[in-house]
């Protein structure tokens, strides 16, 4: 269980995931730390293939690699110029927050460390049966939760889009045809070739 | 490699998440930090469920709950910093204090 090889991968996997994550807390760009996020999802969903929880594999990949990524870098683009790149990042708290987030993870990890936790589990299903089995538990034992999940993401869908729907004025009056083609270069064409003045309707149907 | 190690794992990115949502000014990094702790909480389920019940659906039923909650949670945080960024015109979580919109 302990091999080298499976220490080598362990080890890796770890640091795939939390040198990402320290540069998404502390990276000065803001965009920069949404793409930091990737290699750290990734390394997350190799740890589940590491568990041999197969399905979770794939949906971390599809859903935070895929879906939470993509959200959150669209909400970057949409508010880009939000923040003065010229100050620090980090709020007053960077120092004293720094140190408990410190002491929290380092404790933890020593208490957990620590505990005697019961070694070597039999091995899960095949992929096949355990996701088959997932399956059918979500639609069985466990259809409450799974119906309150699929109720909890139809209201944040609405939720979501009734939030971030622009209150916009009337759309204006469609633009004549003409107005369209009335670019700066026709303008410029007009005003050197054309003495006498043309409309634009008919200049409109010389372009067409 | 054991449980201990993914519990390990799990505790140091839950404190980097909690360090990014302590310190950051930006709203939409705070949600990152966010993301990052509930990632932590998942990969304890699974942790747990393959160390200690790996016959039983219970945990990775949760991990999907989990799951479901933070993709709910992204898309809900990044419309309403949406909107924040629309009515004040920056997302800098300590400035944003007035309860009246």
């Amino acid at each position: 269980m302990n091999s080298l090889p499976a220490q080598i991968a362990f080890y890796s996997l770890a640091a795939l995931t939390l040198i990402p994550a320290l540069c998404v807390v502390r990276t000065r760009s803001v965009v920069h730390a949404g793409f930091w996020l990737l290699p750290c999802f990734v390394g997350v969903a190799g740890f589940y293939a590491a568990l041999e929880a197969h399905f979770f594999f794939v949906v971390q990949l599809l859903i935070y690699a895929g879906a939470i990524m993509i959200l959150i870098l669209f909400a970057l683009m949409l508010t880009r110029d939000a923040m003065n790149p010229n100050i620090s990042q980090t709020n007053r708290l960077g120092f004293i927050g720094g140190l408990i987030c410190a002491v929290l993870g380092l404790t933890a990890a020593a208490m957990l460390a620590r505990q005697g936790w019961p070694v070597g589990g039999s091995h899960p299903a095949d992929a096949a049966v355990q996701t088959r089995e997932l399956g059918l538990a979500l639609i069985g034992l466990y259809a409450v939760p799974f119906e309150v999940a699929s109720l909890l993401l139809l209201a944040a869908l609405i939720g979501a889009i009734t939030l971030a729907k622009v209150q916009r004025e009337p759309v204006p009056e469609r633009a004549p045809l003409a107005d369209l083609f009335m670019t700066e270069a026709v303008v410029e064409t007009l005003d050197r070739s054309e003495p006498e003045p043309i409309t634009a309707g008919e200049e409109a149907k010389a372009w067409n | 490699m054991e449980l201990t190690h993914y519990l390990v794992v799990s505790a140091l990115l839950f404190a980097i998440g909690t360090y990014g949502v302590l310190t950051r000014r930006n709203a939409i990094a705070v949600l990152m930090g966010v993301e990052l702790m509930l990632n932590a909480g998942n990969l304890n389920f699974l942790a747990f469920w393959r160390f200690l019940h790996p016959g039983s659906m219970e945990p990775q039923v949760f991990a999907l709950v989990g799951l479901t909650v933070a993709a709910a949670d992204a898309a809900v945080g990044l419309a309403v910093v949406l909107n924040i960024y629309r009515s004040f015109g920056h997302i800098e979580v300590q400035q944003i204090d007035t309860m009246k919109g």
